[in-house]
């Protein structure tokens, strides 16, 4: 513990003596200062200043080969109306081979003229009068502090002034402000009994160096300007755009932010779709395929038989026009022998009525006009009729009749999935025709057969339907030198998206309506 | 000639720059009698007050006794710039004289805005302390000068009236 505290003491005494130096030297050093300014400044011998309210400094100066001792001088001062007084001396070395002699006093009476005389072995050498009032010398200001304001060609510079009491509204400052560039060049604001300054007019965006010193006023108390205080260095702010313009700038910008936003929004589907393209599927043609069927063509194809399923688009396509060949109207009528009302189905036999033909290309080609034509009259009416003889003649077995009337002749080409016949259904599933089944306007359909009825398989179809129908009731058409396989088929067995579709007595059939192969 | 005329209480009047213009008036007064080389002495000596200032001594005085102190210099003052200005021949320094004179009485009513008592001056100048003996009109304008810078600054720049009136 004594130990402990023992090293405590010697270290606050180390401490102390250590700022004590400290001031010492600094304080030797502010005097060296002082010194040097008035023997600058001050003409007459001794120099005096006081520093305080209650100190006062006279000094002279002497060369060193010429100076005697400090006990040939005397230095005697005399207040007003008072007797005189000795100050005691002491020689200090000053800089360039001389001596300093100096006489400090610690209290004094201001307000009041006084006398010092100086001598040197009974010798006056210096004589003078002053007011010690009228003397002062100050330290300079400390903590001399500069900041910015809002204003960018602004600093404000503050003080702490030295700590007189009486005189603070009494002391005078100067402050120098100049550029970094500008050495030698600088500019000086003189303040009256305030410890702050704002600095105006200032440049943006440079640095200045400032430093304050400071007097007294010299109405009640004078004296000497103190040293500059240590320069202090602030960068002003850079300089900005007008506050007009930039206020202006950031309207217009902000204006076409939204003006661009909203045509982004108004137009976002163009957008999103330049910027992503939607890619082209076949869904909308093959209805069923990808989302019934997966996918599975051949599958979708059995399923649906093609033409139930198919958009009217598809009739019209390039690829594959529906080859229809419409032979006439059916009208109802009495039920016709059943060896008369049958289609082609299954059976070797049938090869003859079951033809394929080169030209279907050609008819799938040609297109809706095409088939439109055909259905006009046609030179071929003769030839069909021929053919439909043939066939009742030939009934095809396991085919049900109803629907050929005497004297209407249709073609009809089909592939009856559920007929069981092979042969024929290859073929036809092959050559994929469409067929149709017209009723003429003098044949009624009658006893309808589980798959009589008009049908309507797709807009396409039905379009074609209707129109052959209205245009050309009774006719036959026939294509050009094509050999289909016809056959009546009164129950195909199959029958999809059926509609009754009567028109001014007319009843249009379709039965197994298959898309043909183009590729067949 | 405002200040005589306006009635108590008085606002206090803190501005010291009141009393620097007396002082540089003054101190016009005392320049201008250096130059006088005729017509501008004194009849005879006068009491004056001290124009001393040690701090140490001062301070120990409390704010009553350095009111007093002011209060009876300024009499002092005012009674030997009357026989000043009566001794006097030279018109210029009249001018002076009579400024002094004026200011003086302004800072008495100063002295009031501040509620400083009243002084009432003694039956005898003999009386006073702390006084001197003039002979020169220069001596007696240099200690109107001295005065009012001095003792008068200090009583107005640390008066309780004007303290309170800052904070």
């Amino acid at each position: 513990m004594k130990c402990a505290h023992l090293s405590r003491l010697v270290a606050v005494w180390l401490i102390v003596c250590a700022v004590w130096k400290a001031s010492i030297v600094q304080g030797a050093r502010d005097f060296e200062k002082k010194v040097s300014m008035l023997l600058r400044e001050e003409p007459q011998n001794p120099k005096c200043f006081a520093e305080g309210r209650k100190d006062f400094t006279c000094f002279w100066e002497e060369d060193e080969e010429r100076a005697g001792s400090v006990d040939q001088y005397s230095f005697t001062y005399t207040y007003q109306n008072e007797n005189s007084s000795r100050c005691p001396l002491r020689a200090l070395p000053a800089a360039g081979g001389k001596r300093l002699f100096i006489c400090r006093l610690n209290r004094t009476q201001m307000f009041v003229q006084m006398d010092i005389k100086v001598h040197r072995l009974g010798t006056l050498i210096h004589n003078r009068s002053l007011l010690i009032e009228l003397v002062f010398l100050l330290d300079p200001p400390a903590n001399v502090t500069v900041s910015r304001t809002a204003h960018r060609d602004q600093l404000n510079v503050t003080w702490v002034p030295p700590p007189l009491k009486y005189m603070d509204d009494s002391m005078m400052y100067e402050v120098s402000y100049m550029t970094d560039d500008d050495s030698h060049v600088g500019q000086v604001e003189v303040v009256r009994a305030s410890s702050e300054l704002i600095l105006r007019g200032l440049q943006p965006d440079r640095k200045y160096k400032l430093r304050v010193r400071v007097k007294l006023d010299g109405i009640s108390y004078n004296g000497y300007w103190s040293a500059w205080s240590d320069p202090v260095t602030m960068e002003t702010l850079p300089a900005e755009l007008d506050a007009l313009i930039t206020s202006l700038t950031l309207i217009i910008s902000f204006i076409l932010i939204v003006l661009s936003l909203s045509m982004l929004l108004s137009h976002r589907r163009f957008v999103i779709k330049k910027v992503w393209p939607t890619i082209p599927t076949p869904d909308s043609k093959f209805r069923g395929l990808f989302t019934v069927y997966g996918g599975d063509f051949q599958e979708w194809l059995g399923q649906t038989n093609g033409g139930a399923w198919l958009s009217p688009a598809f009739f019209y396509s390039e690829e594959c026009p529906s080859p229809l060949e419409v032979l006439s109207e059916l009208s109802p009528c009495p039920p016709l022998p059943p060896k008369t009302s049958r289609a082609l189905t299954t059976g070797s036999g049938e090869d003859k009525a079951i033809q394929t033909t080169s030209d279907n290309r050609e008819l799938l080609e040609s297109g809706d006009s095409a088939l439109t034509e055909r259905w006009r009259a046609t030179p071929h009416d003769s030839w069909l009729m021929d053919r439909l003889r043939a066939l009742q003649q030939n009934p095809v077995p396991g085919s049900q009749s109803s629907l050929l009337e005497s004297q209407d002749a249709y073609v009809t080409l089909s592939a009856n999935n559920h007929s069981g016949d092979q042969h024929l259904g290859d073929v036809l599933e092959e050559a994929l025709p469409l067929q149709a089944i017209f009723a003429s306007r003098k044949t009624a359909l009658c006893e309808s057969h589980s798959d009589l009825g008009s049908v309507q398989l797709s807009s396409g179809s039905g379009h074609l339907s209707s129109q052959s129908s209205f245009e050309y009731p009774g006719h036959v058409w026939m294509p050009k030198g094509t050999e289909y396989a016809y056959m009546a088929v009164a129950d195909s067995g199959v029958s999809m998206d059926y509609s009754p579709h009567e028109q001014s007595g007319r009843l249009w059939e379709t039965r197994d309506l298959r898309q043909r192969d183009p590729s067949s | 000639m405002m200040l005589l005329c306006l009635p108590s209480p008085l606002r206090p009047i803190c501005d010291l720059r009141v009393l620097n213009h007396f002082i540089k008036e003054a101190r016009d007064a005392e320049d201008a009698m250096k130059s006088c080389r005729e017509g501008c002495s004194l009849s005879e000596s006068v009491t004056v007050p001290q124009t001393t200032v040690d701090f140490e001594i001062w301070e120990k005085k409390n704010g009553s006794e350095q009111a007093q102190e002011v209060q009876s210099g300024l009499y002092l003052l005012q009674q030997a710039l009357s026989l000043l200005r009566a001794s006097v021949t030279n018109t210029a320094l009249h001018s002076h004289i009579d400024n002094s004179l004026r200011n003086l009485l302004s800072i008495n009513a100063v002295l009031r805005s501040l509620n400083i008592q009243e002084y009432t001056p003694p039956a005898s100048a003999a009386e006073l302390e702390g006084t001197w003996r003039v002979s020169t009109a220069t001596d007696l304008l240099q200690v109107h000068v001295n005065f009012l810078r001095g003792k008068v600054h200090l009583l107005l720049s640390d008066a309780q009236a004007c303290q309170q009136d800052v904070s």
